[in-house]
């Protein structure tokens, strides 16, 4: 029936059978390699690819007054994201959304772009979304394959305080400020990180971790569920913290300042804790927020008050006549030195061939040491620098807190300047300057560079005897023991007793400061110091004692004029606000 | 006629029925695992659609076995112009996923007419080749043989579907051998394709052209004949990169991803990277049925398919896959052998032919799925789900039954 018969041999055969079994074996022996010997890493491989880590944002914490006032809140607001590899079609997608946001298709697309890291992870299309926002967005979900949104929080600032300086700011972070970190672990893109001020430097305690959730995904990276081995790590809020400020004494200085360009620092001498504090010109606390139009926020970069510049520990000022207590200090430090000793003021001194001036240009007369504190006659001290010399003065300064840090709890502090022997050596040369120096140098003025921390500090220094804690704005704060300096007490009587003389008597400089309660005690000294921008700074600092309660302040007015005319009578207001809290609120608990 | 009928039963090959038997339930088995989270309708549901076509794939398989030999052997001829028909058919219709490969006769399943003209043509060619007491010995012999399998295949290739193309036309080559072709020749017609794919690499170029060189002056030709040989491979594997850029870009980056599946982990790449990491966690002996992490959550794609070795290997293990290769090969070997016990020579190349074309499947689809070659779309022979594939394959079995039989004439 089928004519040619079969004719294959049994090479043939064999060869054909062999061919097979070696295929056949080549495929198992595969499988062994995939199955046995590779097994762990494919097993691992197997669970970490079928689960999608997804964070949520922890709340930051709050940052409260000292009574538990809010002053820095979050806001819930809503961010748009959208997964690259489940938009169908991105264009399409971004001009509905567009269209129902109200907001630019470009700007959705920058967006996209900038935070785009991958086919599978949400890239932020938009930010600070309201709520009726996204219940427009949500009406046409189903056509937005591949969008979603998620809750924000976002800082608030519900307190009428400005605070600007004081709470700082924060920033998103990006790829840029995420290199920079030390712990870029903790930050993902788009979280917000505290960049300046209290916002920086307890961000340990604000930021709070991270929730994570295991979503099982599909091949298409689509979220299909729990995973049950994994349970959901739920986010953990930041702490709050609880600042030294009273809100009520910050307003107030708020107010005070308002218009004026400088620092108004009150606070607890003893313990350093800081009741209110004002830099002005200041920025508006949401400035930071997003919801900020480009323009206020050019008004404040290129404003050339420079708004942005905390002047309570970045300003550095000519400290004047504030620092004559120093100055006293020093000289009674010295046996020789008799401070009832009558010295002749004309208005005028010549040292070498210079001629230096009394700022009192008539002359003070006969002044002694009291006198020359209370209406701050210049000639005295510079008839009096031969009881010292420059790096024993240096050496003071430092004593009472300038040259260095005062560790106040926000970053960035200056150290301001005070002039040495090696200093000047070092700055002029070894022939480039004379003792002369010496001159400038015992009224506050020349190279002497301070900042209106440092001077708070000094005054609590003063007021407290030498016994005040450090400068501080968050509770609770560690002490700090170590006191360098050590005055007799009868220097402390002295020095104390002229600064109320500065007050209170009639011839005081300072007589503009006394807010003329009864009961009311209040010690300062006044300072117009000269510097090369303008018209003199005016500084007031003193402390007032009222029924066993201390309360200092620090006043400076850049380029105001003269401190006892301009200064001390703010630092009036400053007393009788505070006096008004404790008499008819008594909102300023002790802690 | 009855009573030898009856006799041949002793004869019916039980192990290739009993192994075609396994791995089908072994299929289903899977196919279900895969089917218990799926939606949609009850044809989208890859283990009833499976149950569903089983029936006109056993019923033409039982079919095939009751026909006489000698009319398989008439209508070969006729047949294989109605796979090259049957082949064209989807140009003239519109395009499914991008290819002209279906056929939709408004059927619950779409056919592909490839899967059938690939046993036509086999069939043809056996009978081709046991027609002609052709001097096999020449080379010209073989050329016409190769011409005859070509043109089925360049058409299935064109719609695209290279692997089945591929599948087309594995059967030559051993159908050849089979019928007494030189080792030589053979030899002369897989060299090009070697000297193209060793062109891209210096040193494997290099190997390739001693080894070309050492088999022309073992062969002992006549001078021009090797001269022409050899330089003629050479001159192929130089233009050869040329020819690359005449790709498409579809063809490129199947190579491309075989070559260095990391570089597009979410493209084809993707398919092995999620194929191994399936069957390399499924262990010795696997997660246990409907328990494969990777099946059930979808990242193992066209696993009803394609993939189905790696579903196999997730929730069976090792274990269940040695002994489907091991069926399979025994599946293979019995075939073989039922070939060369055959007294016609039509049926032996026809087992030849059909035994290579199951081998070619299943040595394809499995070497994908571990990421030996690159991805092509063929399913395993009776385990994977499929339509036109699974009655292609029970018509393939019913002609290994009706052919292996030797009447007692």
């Amino acid at each position: 029936m089928l004519k040619a018969d079969n004719i294959a041999s049994v090479r043939q055969y064999f060869l054909a059978v062999g061919i097979t079994i070696c295929l056949i074996f080549i495929l198992i022996a595969r499988f062994f390699q995939l199955q046995i010997l590779d097994y762990d890493q494919y097993s691992k491989k197997a669970n970490t690819n079928r689960i999608r880590k997804v964070t949520t944002s922890a709340p930051r914490g709050l940052i409260l007054d000292r009574n538990g006032q809010i002053l820095v809140d979050n806001l819930p607001t809503y961010i748009l994201n959208a997964v690259p590899g489940e938009l169908p079609n991105k264009e399409e997608t971004f001009a509905l959304i567009s269209k129902t946001l109200g907001v630019k298709p470009s700007s959705l697309l920058k967006n996209y772009k900038k935070y785009y890291r991958g086919r599978f992870i949400p890239a932020r299309l938009a930010k600070d979304l309201t709520f009726s926002q996204i219940s427009r967005l949500e009406e046409n979900i189903l056509n937005l394959e591949g969008v979603y949104y998620q809750q924000f929080p976002e800082r608030y600032f519900p307190s009428k305080v400005r605070a600007s300086h004081i709470l700082g700011y924060v920033k998103e972070v990006d790829k840029d400020i995420r290199q920079s970190l030390n712990n870029p672990a903790d930050y993902e893109f788009g979280d917000i990180i505290g960049w300046s001020g209290l916002e920086k430097s307890y961000e340990q305690y604000l930021k709070g971790s991270h929730g994570i959730q295991f979503y099982q995904v599909d091949a298409f990276g689509r979220e299909v569920g729990y995973v049950d081995d994994f349970p959901p790590l739920d986010p953990e809020p930041g702490k709050n913290i609880i600042t030294t400020i009273d809100i009520n004494i910050q307003y107030s200085l708020e107010n005070l300042m308002d218009g004026k360009r400088g620092v108004v620092i009150v606070g607890i001498p003893e313990t350093g804790e800081i009741l209110g504090v004002v830099s002005k010109p200041d920025f508006s606390p949401d400035l930071f927020t997003g919801r900020i139009r480009e323009q206020d926020w050019n008004n404040v970069l290129y404003d050339p008050n420079k708004p942005l510049v905390n002047r309570f520990n970045q300003g550095l000022y000519p400290p004047g006549s504030i620092v004559k207590m120093i100055t006293e200090a020093i000289l009674l430090d010295n046996q020789d030195f008799d401070p009832h000793a009558l010295l002749k003021c004309d208005g005028s001194y010549q040292y070498g061939d210079r001629v230096f001036g009394c700022w009192y240009t008539h002359g003070h007369g006969n002044v002694d040491l009291t006198s020359a504190i209370t209406q701050s006659c210049d000639i005295y001290f510079y008839k009096t620098i031969q009881y010292y010399a420059l790096d024993k003065l240096a050496n003071y300064f430092r004593l009472f807190g300038f040259g260095d840090v005062t560790g106040i709890d926000i970053e960035r502090e200056y150290k301001g300047t005070i002039p040495t022997t090696k200093y000047m050596n070092e700055r002029y040369g070894r022939s480039g300057w004379s003792k002369g120096a010496l001159l400038n140098f015992c009224i506050g003025q020349g190279e002497i560079l301070v900042t209106p921390i440092q001077v708070f500090n000094y005054i609590n220094i003063l007021a407290t005897r030498g016994e005040a804690n450090g400068p501080y704005l968050v509770f609770p704060n560690q002490k700090n023991d170590s006191k360098d300096l050590t005055l007799d007490s009868e220097v402390w009587d002295r020095i104390v007793f002229d600064m109320k003389q500065v007050v209170m008597h009639a011839n005081g400089t300072g007589k503009n400061a006394d807010p003329l309660v009864g009961g009311v005690d209040v010690f300062g000294k006044t300072g117009t110091a000269e510097n090369p921008h303008g018209d003199d700074h005016a500084w007031f600092i003193g402390w007032m004692n009222y029924e066993g309660q201390k309360f200092s302040t620090v006043i400076l007015l850049e380029n105001a004029g003269s401190g006892g005319a301009v200064a001390a009578p703010i630092a009036k207001k400053v007393f009788n606000n505070i006096l008004f809290d404790l008499k008819n609120t008594n909102s300023i608990s002790m802690k | 006629m009855i009573g030898t009928r009856s006799n041949q039963y002793k004869e019916l090959p039980f192990s290739i029925i009993g192994s075609v038997v396994f791995l089908s339930c072994i299929g289903l088995i899977v196919l279900n695992s895969i089917s218990q989270h799926q939606e949609g309708g009850f044809l989208a549901n890859p283990f009833n659609k499976q149950l569903l076509v089983l029936i006109p794939a056993i019923c033409l398989s039982l079919f095939i076995v009751i026909i006489p030999r000698y009319t398989i052997h008439k209508y070969s001829y006729p047949l294989y112009f109605i796979g090259i028909v049957i082949v064209l058919l989807p140009f003239f219709g519109s395009l499914h996923a991008n290819t002209f490969r279906w056929l939709n006769l408004g059927l619950p399943i779409k056919i592909q007419p490839s899967e059938f003209a690939k046993v036509f043509t086999t069939i043809a060619l056996a009978r081709y080749l046991s027609d002609h007491t052709i001097q096999m010995k020449k080379f010209r012999s073989i050329i016409i043989p190769i011409g005859f399998v070509l043109i089925p295949s360049l058409i299935v290739m064109k719609q695209p579907d290279l692997g089945t193309a591929i599948v087309m036309l594995v059967p030559v080559l051993p159908m050849l051998y089979w019928s007494g072709a030189r080792p030589f020749y053979l030899f002369l017609l897989l060299a090009p394709i070697f000297s193209m794919l060793t062109a891209f690499q210096t040193l494997s170029f290099t190997i390739w052209a001693f080894v070309l060189g050492a088999v022309i002056i073992g062969a002992r030709q006549t001078l021009a004949m090797s001269v022409i040989f050899f330089f003629g491979n050479i001159f192929l594997g130089l233009i050869s990169p040329f020819a690359w850029n005449s790709l498409t870009p579809y063809q490129q980056s199947r190579i491309i991803s075989f070559l260095n599946p990391e570089k597009d982990p979410l493209g084809v790449a993707y398919q092995v990277i999620q194929s191994k990491t399936a069957i390399g966690s499924g262990g010795v002996l696997g997660k246990g049925w409907g328990a494969g992490t990777q099946t059930h959550l979808k990242f193992l794609p066209v696993q009803e398919s394609d993939f189905i070795l790696s579903v196999i290997g997730e929730e069976m293990g090792f274990v269940m896959i040695a002994i489907v290769l091991l069926v399979v090969g025994y599946l293979i070997t019995r075939i073989l052998k039922r070939a060369f016990l055959s007294k016609d020579r039509f049926s032996s190349l026809a087992l030849i032919g059909i035994g290579s074309i199951l081998l070619a499947h299943v040595f394809v689809n499995t070497a994908m799925t571990v990421g030996l070659i690159p991805v092509k779309g063929l399913p395993f022979p009776f385990i994977s789900a499929g339509g036109s594939f699974l009655i292609s394959s029970y018509l393939m079995v019913g002609l290994v039954i009706n052919l292996s039989v030797n009447y007692a004439d």
